[in-house]
Protein backbone atom coordinates (compact mmCIF):
# COMPACT_ATOMS: atom_id res chain seq x y z
CA UNK A 1 0.00 0.00 0.00
CA UNK A 2 2.67 2.65 0.18
CA UNK A 3 2.55 3.13 -3.73
CA UNK A 4 -1.23 3.68 -3.17
CA UNK A 5 -0.87 5.63 -0.43
CA UNK A 6 1.94 8.21 -2.41
CA UNK A 7 3.20 9.69 1.20
CA UNK A 8 -0.44 10.58 2.46
CA UNK A 9 0.58 9.18 5.71
CA UNK A 10 3.86 11.72 6.00
CA UNK A 11 1.70 14.65 5.93
CA UNK A 12 2.54 16.75 8.95
CA UNK A 13 -0.54 17.37 11.38
CA UNK A 14 -3.05 14.82 9.20
CA UNK A 15 -5.56 13.56 11.48
CA UNK A 16 -6.45 10.41 8.70
CA UNK A 17 -6.64 10.20 5.44
CA UNK A 18 -8.65 8.35 2.32
CA UNK A 19 -7.75 7.03 -1.27
CA UNK A 20 -10.97 6.31 -3.19
CA UNK A 21 -11.82 4.63 -6.41
CA UNK A 22 -14.93 4.54 -8.60
CA UNK A 23 -15.07 1.34 -7.13
CA UNK A 24 -14.51 2.25 -3.32
CA UNK A 25 -12.22 2.90 -1.06
CA UNK A 26 -8.42 1.36 -1.47
CA UNK A 27 -6.85 2.52 1.37
CA UNK A 28 -8.16 4.55 4.74
CA UNK A 29 -6.25 5.76 8.09
CA UNK A 30 -6.80 7.62 11.11
CA UNK A 31 -10.25 9.67 11.92
CA UNK A 32 -11.00 8.27 7.91
CA UNK A 33 -10.22 4.78 8.50
CA UNK A 34 -12.97 2.44 6.79
CA UNK A 35 -14.92 5.93 6.65
CA UNK A 36 -17.27 4.75 3.69
CA UNK A 37 -19.70 7.82 4.65
CA UNK A 38 -17.21 10.79 4.45
CA UNK A 39 -15.60 8.62 1.22
CA UNK A 40 -18.77 8.24 -0.54
CA UNK A 41 -19.84 11.95 -0.15
CA UNK A 42 -16.33 13.27 -1.13
CA UNK A 43 -17.20 11.38 -4.11
CA UNK A 44 -20.29 13.18 -4.87
CA UNK A 45 -18.55 15.97 -4.60
CA UNK A 46 -15.66 15.35 -7.06
CA UNK A 47 -18.60 14.74 -9.59
CA UNK A 48 -20.54 17.38 -8.67
CA UNK A 49 -17.45 19.80 -8.35
CA UNK A 50 -16.54 18.73 -12.35
CA UNK A 51 -19.35 19.85 -13.48
CA UNK A 52 -18.05 23.35 -12.27
CA UNK A 53 -16.98 25.33 -15.52
CA UNK A 54 -16.29 28.88 -15.85
CA UNK A 55 -17.52 30.13 -19.46
CA UNK A 56 -14.19 30.49 -22.08
CA UNK A 57 -11.68 29.07 -19.24
CA UNK A 58 -12.72 25.65 -19.53
CA UNK A 59 -9.43 24.67 -21.54
CA UNK A 60 -6.89 26.89 -19.76
CA UNK A 61 -8.39 25.50 -16.11
CA UNK A 62 -6.56 22.24 -17.17
CA UNK A 63 -2.31 22.44 -16.87
CA UNK A 64 -0.77 20.03 -19.05
CA UNK A 65 -0.89 16.40 -18.44
CA UNK A 66 -3.11 16.95 -15.62
CA UNK A 67 -6.67 15.28 -15.39
CA UNK A 68 -9.29 16.43 -16.65
CA UNK A 69 -11.09 18.06 -13.53
CA UNK A 70 -11.61 21.76 -13.86
CA UNK A 71 -9.73 22.04 -10.02
CA UNK A 72 -6.22 21.77 -8.61
CA UNK A 73 -7.54 21.43 -5.23
CA UNK A 74 -11.19 20.89 -3.67
CA UNK A 75 -11.34 21.84 0.54
CA UNK A 76 -13.93 21.45 2.79
CA UNK A 77 -13.36 23.49 5.75
CA UNK A 78 -15.03 23.57 9.11
CA UNK A 79 -13.38 22.02 12.72
CA UNK A 80 -11.20 20.06 10.61
CA UNK A 81 -10.09 20.44 6.84
CA UNK A 82 -10.56 17.83 4.07
CA UNK A 83 -8.11 18.55 0.96
CA UNK A 84 -8.96 16.69 -1.95
CA UNK A 85 -7.41 15.86 -4.57
CA UNK A 86 -7.39 13.72 -8.09
CA UNK A 87 -5.20 11.89 -9.91
CA UNK A 88 -5.44 9.14 -12.19
CA UNK A 89 -8.52 7.22 -11.24
CA UNK A 90 -7.83 7.76 -7.81
CA UNK A 91 -9.29 10.88 -5.43
CA UNK A 92 -6.94 11.37 -2.69
CA UNK A 93 -8.29 12.92 0.62
CA UNK A 94 -6.62 14.42 3.86
CA UNK A 95 -8.09 15.39 7.68
CA UNK A 96 -6.16 18.01 8.86
CA UNK A 97 -6.47 20.26 11.80
CA UNK A 98 -7.68 23.45 10.66
CA UNK A 99 -5.27 26.17 12.35
CA UNK A 100 -7.87 28.77 13.68
CA UNK A 101 -5.72 32.72 12.64
CA UNK B 1 -35.62 43.65 -0.36
CA UNK B 2 -33.87 43.10 -3.81
CA UNK B 3 -32.25 46.39 -3.99
CA UNK B 4 -29.88 45.42 -0.19
CA UNK B 5 -28.54 42.34 -1.89
CA UNK B 6 -27.92 44.15 -4.90
CA UNK B 7 -25.73 46.52 -3.20
CA UNK B 8 -24.00 43.71 -1.15
CA UNK B 9 -23.03 42.26 -4.65
CA UNK B 10 -21.97 45.32 -5.78
CA UNK B 11 -19.31 45.73 -2.48
CA UNK B 12 -18.12 42.88 -2.52
CA UNK B 13 -17.01 43.33 -6.02
CA UNK B 14 -15.15 46.31 -4.76
CA UNK B 15 -12.34 44.22 -3.18
CA UNK B 16 -9.72 43.87 -6.06
CA UNK B 17 -9.41 40.16 -6.03
CA UNK B 18 -12.67 39.47 -5.82
CA UNK B 19 -13.75 38.38 -9.92
CA UNK B 20 -17.19 36.93 -9.46
CA UNK B 21 -20.24 36.96 -6.35
CA UNK B 22 -23.66 34.49 -6.76
CA UNK B 23 -26.30 34.09 -4.36
CA UNK B 24 -28.69 31.03 -4.90
CA UNK B 25 -31.43 29.36 -2.97
CA UNK B 26 -31.23 25.58 -2.03
CA UNK B 27 -32.67 24.95 -5.54
CA UNK B 28 -29.86 26.40 -7.18
CA UNK B 29 -32.23 29.32 -8.06
CA UNK B 30 -30.09 32.74 -9.05
CA UNK B 31 -30.72 35.05 -6.59
CA UNK B 32 -27.96 37.82 -7.62
CA UNK B 33 -24.68 37.51 -9.35
CA UNK B 34 -21.67 39.43 -10.67
CA UNK B 35 -19.03 38.74 -12.56
CA UNK B 36 -17.44 35.64 -13.25
CA UNK B 37 -20.38 33.74 -11.73
CA UNK B 38 -23.62 33.44 -13.64
CA UNK B 39 -27.04 31.46 -13.83
CA UNK B 40 -25.22 28.51 -14.75
CA UNK B 41 -23.30 28.06 -11.90
CA UNK B 42 -26.14 28.23 -9.15
CA UNK B 43 -27.25 24.54 -9.28
CA UNK B 44 -23.59 23.43 -8.75
CA UNK B 45 -22.81 25.79 -6.21
CA UNK B 46 -25.70 25.01 -3.91
CA UNK B 47 -25.31 21.07 -4.48
CA UNK B 48 -21.89 21.34 -3.53
CA UNK B 49 -22.93 23.18 -0.16
CA UNK B 50 -25.17 20.63 0.53
CA UNK B 51 -23.02 17.91 -0.01
CA UNK B 52 -20.57 19.24 2.17
CA UNK B 53 -23.15 19.66 5.10
CA UNK B 54 -23.29 15.93 5.45
CA UNK B 55 -19.54 15.75 5.97
CA UNK B 56 -20.51 17.56 9.42
CA UNK B 57 -21.32 15.59 12.55
CA UNK B 58 -23.37 18.48 13.76
CA UNK B 59 -26.21 19.45 11.14
CA UNK B 60 -26.18 23.29 12.53
CA UNK B 61 -22.32 23.37 11.51
CA UNK B 62 -21.91 25.18 7.85
CA UNK B 63 -18.64 23.80 6.32
CA UNK B 64 -16.74 26.13 3.43
CA UNK B 65 -15.84 24.68 0.20
CA UNK B 66 -13.21 25.70 -2.00
CA UNK B 67 -12.05 25.17 -5.17
CA UNK B 68 -8.58 25.61 -6.09
CA UNK B 69 -7.85 25.94 -9.66
CA UNK B 70 -5.26 28.03 -12.21
CA UNK B 71 -8.01 30.96 -12.27
CA UNK B 72 -8.17 31.58 -8.57
CA UNK B 73 -10.56 30.24 -5.95
CA UNK B 74 -14.22 29.82 -5.81
CA UNK B 75 -15.39 29.77 -2.05
CA UNK B 76 -19.03 28.43 -1.23
CA UNK B 77 -20.78 28.86 2.17
CA UNK B 78 -24.65 28.32 3.03
CA UNK B 79 -26.09 30.73 5.69
CA UNK B 80 -29.59 29.77 6.37
CA UNK B 81 -31.28 28.86 3.33
CA UNK B 82 -29.34 30.95 0.99
CA UNK B 83 -25.83 30.02 -0.34
CA UNK B 84 -23.35 32.22 -0.85
CA UNK B 85 -20.34 31.94 -3.87
CA UNK B 86 -17.26 34.02 -4.51
CA UNK B 87 -14.48 33.63 -7.25
CA UNK B 88 -11.72 34.94 -5.75
CA UNK B 89 -8.25 35.11 -7.82
CA UNK B 90 -4.87 34.96 -6.13
CA UNK B 91 -2.31 37.49 -6.74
Amino acid sequence: TAALTAGLDRIPDQLGYLVISEDGVLASAGELENDEHTASVIMQMVRTANRFRLSGSADHFRSPGSEDVPFKRMSVLEDFVLAVTVSGQKVFVVKRQHAHP
Amino acid sequence: MESTLEQHLDDTMKNPAVVGVLCTDQQGHNLGCRGSLSDEHGGVVSVLAKQAAALTRDLTDTPTVCLESESGNILVRSHGTITIAVHKITS
